[in-house]
């Protein structure tokens, strides 16, 4: 069974007279890849922050690798990397430094440094810049470099903000890419972002923070109207000709509940397993009907993101 | 080699790499070269009475350069990562933080103590190869070895009170300023205490000792800042 790498507990933070992040909890397990969505000033960067000893929480517990990362910071933040917000990098200062630096502070083998750092920049596709200053590399070149180092000395658990911004298409596919196998070799990942593309790819579970509240704790790939016992699945079937509900129904049987979407289109839904949707399939073409396309819908994170926190930043 | 040590260590490394990036570390030669030019200038062009007095003077134009040096390459040391938010990144790293800026400290106000020390050995030997004490010069207004080694309690002061604004401040050019009114009133103090004949070594050692607090502050405040 794997055990939780990272714990907040009952966590306050406190800004002045502000509470920016208000009684949340929550644990990741080793290689889970969690996704943190929330608006603009909800808590996700005070979170990842705590998480990665950049501040302390008010009340309540942060722990990484069982180790309170404000307290015995040494050994929870061996084994993490943390991109937190922007930071800046003094501009004459090369990609190189910066990399062969963290991989000296992380504790990597001067045997083993050089490739370590060209690994985390060829991971990011910016080994050709190691040695140019960041003062001469793009917003999203910088941004790229500023991920090789988070990921220098292969750590295991990752906690990123908003690590695709700036970065072009092809970069923010390959970053994708990237995550999703570090992931799937067993990396914990914390994802705090907007880009709910990135969610849906990457992790395998969502955290929607509203107010500095924890407002939804769910998979990502929740079947929409899932039904109580979970079995409930929904095709989108598309015809080649008008269709009324009625004579899709007559085809189907009873127990499916049928919804006209468009002239050519209907949802369906059904309890059951494949077989079920087979002999669905098969029954509507029996009966004549012009099936040519049958779909399973996207699980809809975003009506999700905006039940659970409102209607901003959804991307 | 301990958390603390290897903090240390690896920080130094990494503020030599930002000097030589930077073109900062030529800086260190000014008290090296510039002290010593500048006082072997003097020394044959003003009609300087002794040795002695020569020295005082070259070791006053050494530590004057010395002091710009210190207060910038501190200011920086302290003040740039966090203006630019460097922080956000190596703050996240398993190091104290403490000792991870004592590492970069001790690169830039410990070269520029050794820079000051080297120019001065440079001043004293051009003092008495270029100018001759004739029998009725007066004695110097200071004597030059104590001078020497007071030069170092105000350059240790000027960087404790420097550190310790770069962190309160969060920012180079605000901790620069501070250095400097510091500076300035450190040596309105001095002056005073010179003309009514009161200065004595206690002085050089309270601004030392207050420079110290000001470095173990600055240690301090920067392992609880909030990011």
């Amino acid at each position: 069974m794997p055990s939780d790498v990272l714990t907040i507990d009952a966590v306050w933070k406190r800004y002045g007279d502000h509470d920016a992040l208000r009684n949340v909890g929550f644990s990741l397990r080793s290689g889970e890849a969690v996704g943190y969505l929330g608006p603009n000033g909800a808590g996700k960067t005070t979170t990842l922050k705590l998480l990665a000893g950049l501040s302390r929480p008010t009340r309540g517990s942060v722990r990484v690798q069982g180790f309170d990362p404000s307290r015995d910071r040494t050994r929870a933040l061996r084994r993490l990397g943390a991109l937190v917000e922007t930071p800046g990098v003094p501009p004459y200062l090369t990609g190189a430094d910066l990399l062969e630096y963290v991989a000296r502070v992380k504790g990597v083998p001067p045997s083993e440094r050089k490739a370590s750092v060209h690994h985390a920049a060829e991971s990011m596709n910016v080994d050709e810049y190691l040695g140019r200053p960041f003062g001469s590399l793009s917003t999203g070149l910088a941004r790229r470099m500023l991920l090789g180092a988070v990921l220098v000395g292969d750590p295991d658990v990752l906690l990123l903000d908003e690590p695709t911004l700036g970065l072009d298409p092809a970069a923010r596919r390959d970053l994708r890419c990237l995550l999703r196998n570090l992931s799937r070799n067993g990396l914990t990942l914390l994802l705090s972002t907007h880009m709910l593309e990135d969610v849906q790819e990457v992790c395998s579970r969502v955290l929607f923070l509203r107010n500095g509240v924890l407002v939804g704790d769910e998979p990502v790939n929740l079947e929409p109207d899932t039904g109580p016992d979970g079995s409930r699945r929904v095709l989108r079937l598309g015809f080649g000709s008008g269709v009324t509900a009625e004579a899709v129904l007559r085809a189907a049987g009873p127990e499916f509940v049928v919804t006209l979407e468009g002239p050519r289109e209907v949802t369906i839904r059904f309890s059951g397993g494949d077989a079920a949707q087979a002999a669905l399939l098969a029954g509507l073409i029996r009966a004549g009907l012009p099936l040519v396309s049958a779909s399973r819908p996207e699980p809809d994170l975003a009506r999700r993101y905006l039940e659970r926190v409102g209607r901003e930043d959804a991307t | 080699m301990s958390g603390e040590v290897a903090a240390l260590t690896h920080n130094a490394r990494w503020e030599v790499a930002r000097l030589r990036r930077s073109q900062r570390i030529w800086l260190l030669l000014i008290p090296i070269v510039a002290g010593p030019v500048g006082s072997g200038i003097a020394d044959l062009y003003l009609r300087v009475p002794s040795a002695g007095t020569a020295e005082v003077l070259g070791l006053l134009i050494t530590a004057g350069l010395a002091a710009l040096v210190v207060l910038d390459l501190t200011a920086l040391a302290v003040g740039e990562d966090l203006s630019l938010r460097t922080y956000y990144l190596t703050f996240a790293l398993p190091q104290p933080r403490g000792s991870a800026l004592a590492g970069r400290l001790g690169v830039v106000v410990g070269g520029t103590l050794i820079a000051y020390g080297v120019g001065a050995i440079e001043v004293a030997w051009l003092a008495n190869a270029l100018v001759s004490t004739s029998s009725t010069a007066p004695a110097p207004i200071l004597v030059p070895a104590h001078l020497a080694v007071g030069m170092l309690g105000l350059l240790v002061f000027l960087g404790g009170v420097t550190a310790a604004a770069g962190v309160v401040t969060r920012g180079a050019s605000q901790a620069l300023v501070a250095g400097i009114l510091a500076g300035v009133v450190a040596a309105g103090i001095g002056s005073m205490f010179l003309i009514e004949g009161q200065l004595t070594g206690l002085f050089p050692e309270v601004l030392a000792a207050a420079g110290l607090v000001g470095f173990a502050t600055c240690l301090f405040q920067y392992g609880r800042i909030e990011g």
